[in-house]
């Protein structure tokens, strides 16, 4: 007959040690994290007067006011809606190539390379691609296109190109993995009907794997919007609003960029303006995300 | 290694025991009944007549683990075709009790005196031995499933057949006698009865052929015989 | 579609001293399906081989399902059942290095026959799988319907033949007023009778079955034992199953298999009374798993 132990002393300190320990890691690790959030509210909202949102950066100069000199002209050097406007814009292409190719090539991954030479060798090419620093899909985009002034200078779409570049093995990863989470007891049940290989893909695999799908693409779209070294030499310095990807275009990122540059006090207020809105554009597309996958069926 | 099923298996074992087992409760019955009959003696035919509920006991107790083990462990192929063959060859042993019981009943009513005719009650210990040695031989061919052995009860069978008729023929002969006609009357139903136990033998050895092939077939009747002539019973 | 050896199975029916009125189309299935019952369709399997990679794991069976009855296939695990019934609907090449050999003939077409269109092999041989899988996305009419849809079957009835399916499984009752409910919101005994009816809407002629119930509790086994009873009216059908009891009760004639050889088969009477193979009457005995 065994009798029930209770916990001895010791293990009840040594328990109570580790959740201290725990604890104090897990504070550690947020403490930066608190401190950015507050940063951004409280420098960013300062940053929003009316007009922030409404008008473009514009080319005006902000004199520092000099003791004993007259007071400098009032400094209104314009709100952040062409760079909004640019990320949306370049961020909606971006979306437009990489999420429907890397789609195409996770379903052609697991539907039709499955483990044979050739799907492996592209996952391990896929898997380097997540690993390469964003400044290098710049640069390629760069080398490539802007200096040899293919269709012009630095652009819009060139920007697109490199974000694009940047978002496609997220794409791909992700969405294999959910396309992966499919049963195959649904596509045996779909193939032993009759139904030709790509109808299962089309009517039972994606449908399926949709809302997974919809989730990783916008958590992609979501890391390409933040992105700033694919853009900083591809789409130009701008300032105007323009809905055309022909042209040099703005964006959050680079405004921020330039914004920083500039020791004005005006100038950086508007940076952390614009960072809060990027972050918060951010934000609402995580959430989003969030939210199609709890009502999904799969993940 | 265990075989698979080992209870279903030693349950099945037992059940054919406890089943053969009646067979030597019905030889008992069978001595004690022709002892009744030689000697005439009524006491031991009144207990032949009282022990038969042990062979009934006998008949239930198969006949429940039957059930039982069909309810509970669904016998198929050869263990399906023994457990039916159990159930009719317990069947065959309560008739032959039964029989037994009929000739101790018969005992009495034959009269206390002595007054026989020796040949006829030779054929009827010839008869007994007979029956006994069948009994024996049908068990023993359900036991070792040999059907060499359970065709040949077919020919033993032809000797009790034979030898009923023959009672029946010297009783007629002796009905002259007034004193031992109504005697030998009665000898003629202890005989039938010894003939009855012996077809039983023959339908247990049926049960053993078709355990052993699959395949029910009545074995040839052996009490009509092979001429035309005189048609008894 | 089937190579042309159909057109001349058609013409026969066709040339028969027919009114031009009354011209019956072997081709489509007509609305009351009933001519369908008529006829049977039988598998014949010859010398049938299976590998997976290198390993053989069907080893040259021949082997016969008759028209309209139900064959069983029992054998314990590892013997090639699953794999025999995935070879007749050409499943089994699906997974990767698996290959078939040999000759399955469903009348006189052989499946395997050079330039055979696969889908169309699987819509007239449909699969009812272990564990019920319908369409998590669909309600229970597309799912029912997927079958049509999935083979770009154009069925001006496709209402009436939806319903139609659902009847012969007897799920009519239990969901006629929520067929746009999901699927997968049914019992599990429902679900697989859903999928039972989305095979059967394609209009197949016969219906293969792995372990159907194997995932089902004891009264929905015992409701889709009878609709299998009631199909095989009009379709020839094979089951694979572990339970032989099942096999009992359902089959007309059973089959057992062992190590990838086909050991026995013969009416299932004869297989649980007097079973002629030494192994077999080991395996239904219990003497071994």
């Amino acid at each position: 007959m065994s009798a029930l132990q209770l916990v001895s002393a010791r293990r009840r300190r040594t328990d109570q040690v580790m959740r201290g320990v725990l604890g104090v890691a897990t504070l550690i690790a947020l403490v930066p994290l608190a401190l950015i959030l507050f940063y951004l509210l409280s420098k960013g909202i300062g940053a929003i007067k009316s007009g922030f949102f409404s008008s473009d950066p514009n080319l005006s100069q902000c004199f520092p006011h000099v003791p004993g000199a007259p007071p400098p002209p009032p400094c209104n050097i314009g709100g952040i809606r062409s760079a909004i406007l640019g990320t949306v814009e370049i961020v909606g292409l971006a979306t437009v190539i990489a999420v429907p190719l890397g789609i195409i090539v996770a379903l052609w991954l697991t539907e039709y390379g499955k483990e044979s030479p050739l799907a492996n060798i592209v996952r391990y090419f896929v898997d380097v691609m997540t690993g390469v620093p964003s400044i290098v899909f710049g640069l390629f985009v760069y080398t490539l296109l802007v200096v040899s002034h293919v269709g012009g200078d630095a652009v819009g779409w060139k920007g697109a190109l490199a974000v694009a570049l940047l978002m496609l093995p997220i794409v791909i990863r992700s969405a294999e993995v959910v396309l992966l989470l499919v049963p195959s007891s649904l596509r045996e049940a779909a193939l032993a009907l009759g139904s030709p290989r790509w109808r299962v893909v089309t009517r039972v695999v994606l449908p399926t794997a949709g809302p997974g799908l919809i989730t990783g693409s916008l958590l992609a779209i979501a890391r390409g919007a933040g992105e700033t070294a694919p853009l900083l030499f591809t789409i130009g310095a701008a300032h105007v609003l323009t809905g055309n990807l022909g042209q040099p275009m703005n964006s959050l990122p680079t405004q921020i960029f330039s914004d920083l540059g500039q020791n004005t006090s005006a100038f950086v207020d508007r940076a952390w303006g614009a960072a809060l809105t990027l972050v918060a554009m951010i934000l609402l597309l995580n959430l989003i995300a969030r939210a199609i996958s709890r009502r999904s069926r799969l993940a | 290694m265990q075989e698979t099923r080992h209870q279903f298996r030693e349950t099945l074992k037992q059940l054919e025991a406890q089943a053969l087992g009646g067979l030597d409760l019905v030889t008992a019955q069978l001595d004690r009944s022709l002892e009744a009959v030689t000697y005439q003696d009524v006491e031991l035919a009144g207990m032949v007549v009282a022990d038969d509920d042990r062979i009934d006991g006998r008949y239930l107790e198969v006949h429940q683990g039957v059930l039982s083990l069909l309810a509970r462990q669904a016998p198929v192929a050869g263990d399906l075709r023994i457990v039916a063959a159990l159930l009719h060859i317990i069947r065959c042993v309560e008739r032959m009790g039964d029989q037994c019981v009929n000739i101790g009943k018969l005992v009495p009513l034959s009269g206390y005196e002595a007054p026989k005719d020796k040949d006829i009650l030779d054929a009827i210990e010839r008869m007994g031995q007979q029956a006994r040695l069948q009994v024996a031989q049908a068990k023993q061919a359900f036991a070792s499933r040999n059907v060499e052995l359970a065709q040949d009860l077919v020919r033993q069978d032809a000797v009790i057949n034979k030898l009923n008729r023959e009672i029946f023929r010297r009783a007629v002969e002796v009905g002259d006698d007034l004193e031992v006609r109504e005697w030998a009357m009665y000898m003629i139903l202890v005989a039938r009865c010894l003939e009855r136990i012996g077809d039983n033998t023959v339908d247990i050895a049926e049960q053993v052929v078709f355990v052993v092939t699959g395949l029910f077939r009545e074995f040839a009747d052996a009490s009509t015989p092979p001429a035309a002539g005189t048609r008894l019973s | 579609m089937i190579p042309p050896d159909t057109e001349s199975k058609e013409q026969t029916v066709s040339t028969a001293d027919q009114p031009a009125g009354q011209q019956a189309s072997v081709s489509q299935p007509t609305p009351a399906g009933d001519e369908r019952a008529q006829g049977g369709h039988s598998i014949i399997c010859k010398d049938l081989n299976a590998y997976y990679g290198q390993f053989h794991s069907i080893k040259g069976i021949d082997f016969v399902c008759p028209a309209n009855e139900v064959t069983a296939l029992i054998g314990p695990s590892g013997s090639g059942k699953s794999t025999v019934v995935r070879c007749i609907n050409r499943m089994h090449e699906e997974i990767p290095g698996a290959r078939a050999e040999g000759s399955v003939k469903l009348d006189d077409l052989d499946v395997y026959g050079a330039g055979v269109d696969v889908t169309s092999v699987r819509r007239l041989i449909g699969m009812v799988f272990q564990k019920p899988n319908p369409f998590p996305t669909m309600s229970i009419f597309d799912n029912v319907a997927a079958g049509l849809r999935l083979t770009g079957t154009r069925s001006d009835n496709l209402r009436e033949r939806v319903h139609r399916a659902l009847r012969a499984v007897g799920l009519w009752g239990e969901v006629k007023n929520r067929l746009n409910a999901p699927g997968i919101g049914l019992s599990g005994g429902q679900q697989q009778r859903l999928c039972i009816a989305r095979t059967v809407a394609v209009e197949p002629e016969v219906i293969l079955m792995d372990e159907p119930c194997s995932a089902l509790d004891p009264v929905a086994t015992l409701k889709i034992e009878e609709l299998i009873d009631e199909l095989k009216e009009r379709y020839t059908i094979v089951i694979v199953t572990h339970n032989m009891q099942q096999a009992a009760r359902v089959a007309n004639s059973t089959a057992f298999m062992l190590d990838g050889e086909l050991i026995e088969h013969a009416p299932t009477n004869d297989i649980f009374t007097n079973p002629k193979d030494e192994r077999t009457e080991r395996y239904v005995t219990g003497k071994f798993g």
